[in-house]
């Protein structure tokens, strides 16, 4: 009971620190550390795409990184779009962005971004992109605000989450695992078929041609 | 009382949660040089990961050079090195918090896609004597068992890209077989139909000087 009450105790002095390094996480005044950075080339586009099945959440969030003119930060366009070409989000002279949306099909989704025109300077951009999709991307503090659960129950019902996840992956990966195999096995049915036959039109066609010129010949009174 | 700090614990919980997701998981394109930047918050953490050279062109090249990858730390030094891959898994303990660089550089002209995924894991220490905070043993072992998981994930991601370029190289085979033999077929019998036409050719000129 005493320890309980020492432990508490510091802990209640570090959590002011706490709480503003985790709420500063997701604001422009700390970089978030989870995003990859890219850089974006001059001239160009640089995408970035990941294959996606369908019914996944996906949610994105990019920001320029500039440490060297904090007063003028270079601006950048974006352009994510599914796999059928369907413009899911687009932003345009903007330092930061967000999107979310629902995957309806699967396939390769793709993330666009390039440098504005107004900032033509021969330089390398630093974007930082947060990609997350499916599990990742749930809202546990809602999930915890809504039913009431903290602390460990939270931490365990997260990983209940993954655990589902990977269930899930390894069935995605055993249905297409039995398709190779049948497209495998027909390839295979096929060279063997087609070899046959290729050998069967050989013989065939030196057959054909020697009982025309045969006929040509008897035609022709040479023979 | 009670209910105070389990409220506080609970805070704790849900805050330090945060910390420890950390993967990303996207497709590249390589023209020549192309480097991933990612940051490592507290050194100790392992970094794991995998990159699968999705569009590896099956051409008639068999003896494509591959992809060189190398990882940089943020003090200069390269951590890993490998030369003409079409792949690989890669694992290592972050000597120092800061930011890493994963490069790629493609030899050939032709653009590559990678398929590239990152995770940094965190175990909090138990005893962390130099931030002076106390951890609950409970959540270091969930941390561990979170990270075991995320090993699992890895792994998975790794073979799904794998997976893809498996299709990718039975679709081609199929391809191929069906259009190289067609071809075939239709190439013999116009060879034969062009044989047979110009030995007609041969003898109808010269039936004149070959009459017996």
């Amino acid at each position: 009971m005493n320890k309980g009450m020492v432990f508490g105790g510091r802990a209640a002095c570090f959590l002011p620190i706490i709480l503003v390094l985790c709420l500063t996480r997701n604001s422009n005044i700390l970089p978030v550390a989870e995003a990859i950075w890219l850089t974006i080339p001059s001239s160009g586009t640089k995408c970035v795409s990941e294959e996606i099945q369908s019914n996944v959440v996906v949610l994105g969030d990019y920001y320029v990184i500039d440490e060297n003119n904090p007063d003028h930060i270079p601006t950048i366009s974006a352009r994510v779009t599914s796999p059928f070409g369907n413009n899911l989000h687009h932003n345009e002279n903007a330092t930061h962005g967000q999107f979310a949306f629902t995957t309806s099909e699967s396939g390769n989704y793709l993330a666009c971004f390039w440098k504005d025109g107004s900032h033509q300077k021969d330089s390398e951009l630093t974007l930082g992109v947060d990609w997350k999709t499916g599990i990742a991307a749930k809202d546990w503090e809602s999930v915890a605000k809504k039913e009431k659960i903290e602390g460990v129950e939270l931490v365990l019902r997260r990983l209940q989450g993954i655990v589902e996840t990977i269930c899930g992956n390894l069935i995605y990966l055993r249905d297409r695992e039995a398709d190779m195999r049948e497209v495998s096995e027909a390839t295979n049915a096929r060279v063997a078929w087609f070899s046959i036959m290729s050998l069967g039109v050989c013989i065939a066609v030196s057959v054909l041609q020697i009982w025309y010129l045969k006929r040509y010949f008897v035609k022709k009174k040479l023979i | 009382m009670e209910r105070k700090w389990r409220k506080i614990w609970g805070l704790i919980g849900l805050l330090l949660l945060n910390f420890v997701n950390n993967v990303s998981s996207l497709s590249l394109t390589i023209t020549k040089v192309e480097c991933v930047y990612k940051i490592v918050r507290s050194e100790g953490d392992i970094v794991s990961g995998n990159f699968v050279v999705v569009d590896h062109h099956i051409f008639w090249s068999s003896d494509h050079p591959g992809i060189d990858f190398s990882i940089i730390s943020p003090g200069g030094d390269i951590l890993h090195n490998l030369k003409g891959t079409s792949g690989d898994k890669f694992s290592f303990k972050a000597p120092r918090s800061g930011l890493y660089q994963f490069c790629f550089h493609n030899p050939l002209s032709t653009p590559e896609t990678i398929a590239l995924y990152i995770h940094i894991g965190h175990i909090p220490n138990e005893h962390n004597l130099a931030k002076n905070e106390h951890v609950d043993p409970i959540n270091v072992k969930i941390a561990e068992l979170r990270e075991a998981l995320e090993a699992v994930t890895t792994e998975q991601k790794y073979l799904k890209a794998r997976d893809a370029v498996h299709r990718r190289t039975n679709e081609s085979t199929k391809k191929r077989v069906i259009g190289y033999t067609v071809g075939e077929y239709i190439l013999l019998t116009i060879a034969s139909v062009l044989q047979v036409v110009y030995i007609r050719r041969l003898f109808s000129k010269s039936v004149g000087y070959n009459r017996i």
